[in-house]
C-alpha cells in the first residue's frame, strides 16, 4: 500500500468515527462508540503495516521514542494530580464517608465534570506529542535540507 | 569519490534518505549497527567512515 492510500484510510476511518460519535450520541449507546474506536485503531495499525514505500528506521523510532517518553513523563503527573484530587473530591475528603444528601454542600466537580476534563488531559496529550515529535524531528535532522 | 546519491546509500543499507542526510549534517549519531552496514558498503573499515568523537562522532567524507 501507497503512503499517500494509507492517509486517505486514515481520514475515511477518522470520519466514521466522527459519525458513529454522533450516532452513538443520537443512540445513547457509549458502547458502539466505545467499540467502534477500538477497531478503528486496530484498523489504523494494521493498514500502517501493511505501507511499502516508507521505511521505519532506526532514526524514526528513536525520535518516536524520545517523543512517547517526554509526553509521558509530564502527562501521568499532570493526569494523576488531577484525578488523586477528584477522587478526594468524589469522597469528599476530609468529611469522610460521605455525609446523606441535603446535609452536604454541592460539588464542585462532579463525575461528569470529571470525565470532560480527562478527555481534555487525553487530548492536550495528543497536542503535547506531536509538539515533542517536531522538536525531536528537528533535533535529528528531520527538516535539514541538502542536496549531494 | 564513489558518485553515489544519498538516496542510493540510503536504499542499500535500508534507511531513509534523510537518516544518511542526519548523519552527515551530524543531527543524529548512528547506532553501531548502522554505522558497520555503511562502512562495509563503502568497503572500508568503520573507522575510516567515522570518526569518534568524546562529544559527537562524525562522519568522514567518503
Amino acid at each position: 500500500m501507497k503512503k499517500n492510500t494509507f492517509y486517505l484510510i486514515f481520514g475515511c476511518i477518522a470520519l466514521a468515527l466522527l459519525f458513529l460519535f454522533w450516532y452513538s450520541v443520537e443512540l445513547h449507546t457509549p458502547l458502539l462508540i466505545e467499540i467502534a474506536f477500538i477497531l478503528g485503531i486496530v484498523l489504523v495499525y494494521l493498514a500502517k503495516r501493511s505501507v511499502t514505500d516508507s521505511i521505519e528506521d532506526e532514526r524514526d523510532v528513536k525520535i518516536t521514542e524520545q517523543a512517547t517518553i517526554r509526553t509521558m513523563q509530564i502527562f501521568w503527573v499532570v493526569f494523576c494530580a488531577f484525578s488523586i484530587g477528584a477522587v478526594m473530591e468524589i469522597f469528599r475528603v476530609p468529611t469522610f464517608p460521605r455525609q446523606p444528601m441535603g446535609t452536604r454542600p454541592p460539588d464542585i466537580l462532579g463525575p461528569r465534570m470529571i470525565g470532560y476534563i480527562q478527555l481534555g488531559l487525553l487530548c492536550l496529550m495528543v497536542f503535547l506529542y506531536v509538539g515533542f515529535r517536531i522538536y525531536y524531528a528537528k533535533k535529528y535532522g528531520e527538516f535539514e535540507t541538502d542536496e549531494e | 569519490m564513489h558518485d553515489l546519491t544519498q538516496e542510493q546509500l540510503a536504499q542499500a543499507i535500508g534507511v531513509n534518505r534523510q537518516t544518511i542526510l542526519a548523519i552527515e549534517k551530524e543531527k543524529y549519531i548512528p547506532s553501531l549497527d548502522l554505522a558497520f552496514k555503511i562502512s562495509r558498503y563503502f568497503g572500508v573499515n568503520i573507522e575510516e567512515v567515522f570518526v569518534f568523537d568524546q562529544k559527537t562522532p562524525t562522519i568522514r567524507d567518503t
